[in-house]
């Protein structure tokens, strides 16, 4: 652990990873702020695998800008990732991505990437972009199959990396997560076992539906990806949303 | 041995068609040609004792220094270039800070030596730096003498970046014989005294210059007091007291008197 | 009339490196163990991120490092000091001690001075003569050596509530585990009903000569 003499300064033995705010020559460019938005993605895990779902509007502001933008990424056979935020970081991220599984690939040793590992480097990639004060403004979740066993994480614009069974962002936090909490609480309860795959896709349509009803940014044209032991796909999907109910919503006659 | 010289002389970085490393083993005679030194591990502590060469009279022979404190627990003698070893003894204080500093530790005999290690096979250039540290290997050979948690210890360092674990060990000319004394007369039980009276007489017998109080120095590593230099009465009094070996077994003194290396 | 209409276009914001990611950390020393907790709720705001987040990092078989504030630096923090106990072992060829894992940790916080680890730490373990030994710490490496402690979130409320039940222990009235065990799951049930970024679950990390305990308690989930 040797530190070169010109860098000694008292104090500053340790030679520490380089994760320092950028040097005052550079430009430093402030109030960075994200242009083409996504809204909320879902992810939950089901008893032989994990499902995604998200829509496939990018808004510029409040204008619903490009309405056919898929975000849900197939990694390989075992991993897909789903994003929300801004849409280019996404791009950024998903060209790296698909570059390393090219590489990957190539290598033709039938070794791929885990998903607990995509998920620990994505972590490490969006944490030194926040410590360089040039976060990538984008939110993932990466799901798959890690030995066997379902995995889902979310890792945010700071690095901020957890693993759960059921995992939702934005507004999806809000009005989406507690019926899949109550779902998968329920299911474990009263049966003792873990949602199917029909009955985590069946929640995550009604969850986007919700979504669609009371978020603004959403939209009616969505994906739902699902990894399983032995098979990805991704289904294009379109709700059908019942506006009814908005004849029973009160005050803004 | 070096009769035939050959392109493979020149390289530090080259392997010759034998597999050895000229430039390399030149350095490992270098060290053959520095004062001798001394170091003996007891279970008391360990004692290191150096020659100095008085090659005049108007030398001031107390600023000959050739046994540096490393840190509070270690001491190192050195033989060879003595510039060299400034470097080396540098950086082994600085490893030995950092280390407390980082760790709040005493840093272990053992590790000093690697990290001096580091710095002697450096020659090459640095796996991180592109510049090598050196443009030759050093002309050194190291005793690091300590107390850390294994109790005493004694490493022996050599310009290839080698180092070794003795329980006595010495280096510089008169090495070859003082190595074949030690050999005699080390054994476990060994205390401090009897071992600087060891040091003293192969020092008496290798030295080409009339063994004095003056003319060498003597540290000593021990638990309670840990790295402490024989001062001038210390000197006088183990003097005093040597006790010359039974049968003075003859060593051979190939001293090679050199204006560079002292 | 104010006729500017907000048209919900991208507004300038400055970006926030810093999370404030809740949970509570609780420790206690004793004779010949020390106890370690964190509660397993990971949050932001209003938002739960998980139910099932501890916030130990076992270090070595006797050495436990509790890890709470911004998560994402909690995460490299902890990833740091585990890459560099691994270098030590190689370089040194012997497990860091507590002592000196603390010393470490302490230089790694202070290398950020002016851009910190948010976290709070705690870290717990067995000395070199096997007796607890615990070191708390601020953000940028103030460490302090203390019997018990409490951080994060709840640090503030469980405190006083050790300090009145510790606080003037003598040496011939040591606290005993089973004591500590009971005092940690009161704090943090206390915790849990006034700290919304306290909750979910209590893990708990027992660290004796013959190895480290764990446990989980229950916690309001609301």
């Amino acid at each position: 652990m040797y530190v070169k003499r010109e860098d000694w300064i008292p104090g500053n033995f340790k030679n520490v990873p380089d994760t320092g705010r950028s040097t005052q020559n550079d430009i430093v460019q402030h109030g960075w702020t994200p242009i083409t938005t996504t809204t909320s993605v879902l992810g939950v895990v089901f008893e032989s695998g994990v499902a995604l779902a998200a829509d496939t509007l990018t808004s510029y502001g409040s204008m619903a800008c490009f309405q056919n933008n898929p975000r849900i990424l197939t990694v390989n056979q075992n991993i897909i990732v789903a994003a929300a935020g801004e849409y280019s970081d996404y791009q950024f991220i998903r060209d790296i991505v698909e570059e390393k599984v090219r590489t990957e690939k190539s290598l033709n040793d039938g070794i791929s990437m885990k998903p607990k590992a995509l998920h620990t480097w994505l972590s490490r990639v969006l944490y030194n972009r926040r410590t360089k004060m040039k976060p990538l403004w984008s939110t993932f979740l990466v799901a798959g199959i890690q030995n066997d066993v379902p995995f889902l994480g979310e890792i945010d614009k700071l690095g901020t990396a957890f693993v759960d069974d059921q995992i939702a962002n934005g507004y999806g936090a809000y009005l989406a997560l507690p019926l899949m909490r109550k779902a998968i609480d329920e299911k474990r309860e009263k049966f003792n076992s873990k949602l199917t795959k029909d009955e985590a896709v069946d929640l995550l349509k009604k969850c986007m539906e919700v979504l669609y009803y009371r978020d603004a940014r959403s939209h009616d044209k969505y994906q739902i990806g699902i990894v399983t032991k032995d098979s990805v796909e991704i289904q294009n999907l379109v709700l059908k949303p019942n506006w009814e109910v908005a004849k029973l919503v009160q005050g803004y006659e | 041995m070096f009769l035939t010289r050959s392109e493979y002389d020149r390289g530090v970085n080259t392997f010759s068609p034998e597999g050895r490393l000229f430039q390399v083993e030149y350095a490992i005679e270098a060290i053959k040609l520095g004062s001798t030194a001394i170091g003996i591990c007891t279970p008391e502590g360990v004692v290191l004792g150096v020659e100095k060469r008085i090659t005049s009279p108007l030398m001031i022979t107390s600023k000959i220094e050739k046994i540096f404190e490393v840190d509070k627990h270690i001491g190192c003698a050195v033989s060879g270039l003595i510039a060299d070893s400034r470097t080396m003894v540098e950086r082994a204080r600085a490893e030995s800070q950092n280390h407390w500093f980082t760790y709040n530790e005493q840093m272990s005999v053992e590790s000093v030596a690697q990290a001096v290690s580091n710095l002697a096979i450096q020659f090459s250039g640095d796996y991180d730096s592109k510049e090598p540290a050196m443009s030759r290997p050093f002309g050194v050979a190291i005793m690091f003498a300590g107390i850390d948690n294994n109790g005493p210890q004694l490493f022996h360092l050599d310009p290839s970046g080698t180092y070794v674990q003795y329980n006595a060990k010495a280096i510089g000319s008169g090495s070859e014989g003082a190595q074949q004394t030690l050999q005699e007369k080390y054994h476990k039980s060994m205390g401090l005294n009897e071992a600087i009276n060891v040091i003293l007489n192969i020092l008496k017998q290798v030295m080409e210059d009339k063994l004095s109080p003056t003319n060498i120095e003597i540290v000593t590593v021990t638990p309670d007091k840990l790295y402490h230099m024989l001062d001038k009465d210390e000197l006088q009094e183990v003097f005093d007291k040597l006790v010359p070996f039974p049968e003075e077994t003859k060593a051979s003194t190939s001293a090679a008197v050199s204006g560079t290396v002292a | 009339m104010d006729t500017i209409i907000d048209r919900g276009a991208p507004k300038a914001r400055n970006f926030e490196p810093y999370a404030s990611n809740g949970g509570s950390i609780v420790a206690i020393s004793g004779k010949d163990f020390a106890i370690v907790a964190s509660d397993t709720r990971l949050s932001e705001g209003y938002m739960i991120y998980t139910r099932k987040q501890s916030k130990l990092f076992q270090l070595s078989d006797k050495s436990v490092l509790g890890c709470t504030g911004c998560w994402c630096d909690t995460l490299s923090l902890t990833n740091i000091i585990q890459s560099q106990l691994k270098s030590y072992l190689y370089d040194h060829n012997t497990v860091m001690q507590p002592n000196s894992i603390a010393q470490l940790l302490s230089t790694l916080l202070y290398s950020r001075r002016f851009f910190p680890y948010y976290v709070y730490n705690v870290l717990a373990g067995l000395d070199n003569n096997g007796e607890g030994c615990l070191y708390s710490y601020d953000p940028v490496g103030h460490c302090e050596k203390v019997n018990y402690t409490a951080g994060g979130s709840s640090g503030v409320l469980m405190q006083p509530f050790l300090d009145s039940w510790l606080g003037n222990r003598t040496t011939d009235n040591p606290v005993t585990e089973e004591e500590a065990l009971s005092l940690v799951k009161d704090a943090f049930t206390a915790a849990g009903e006034r700290d919304i970024y306290t909750g979910d679950e209590v893990v708990y990390n027992i660290i004796k000569k013959d190895g480290i305990q764990t446990g989980v308690v229950q916690l309001r989930k609301d």
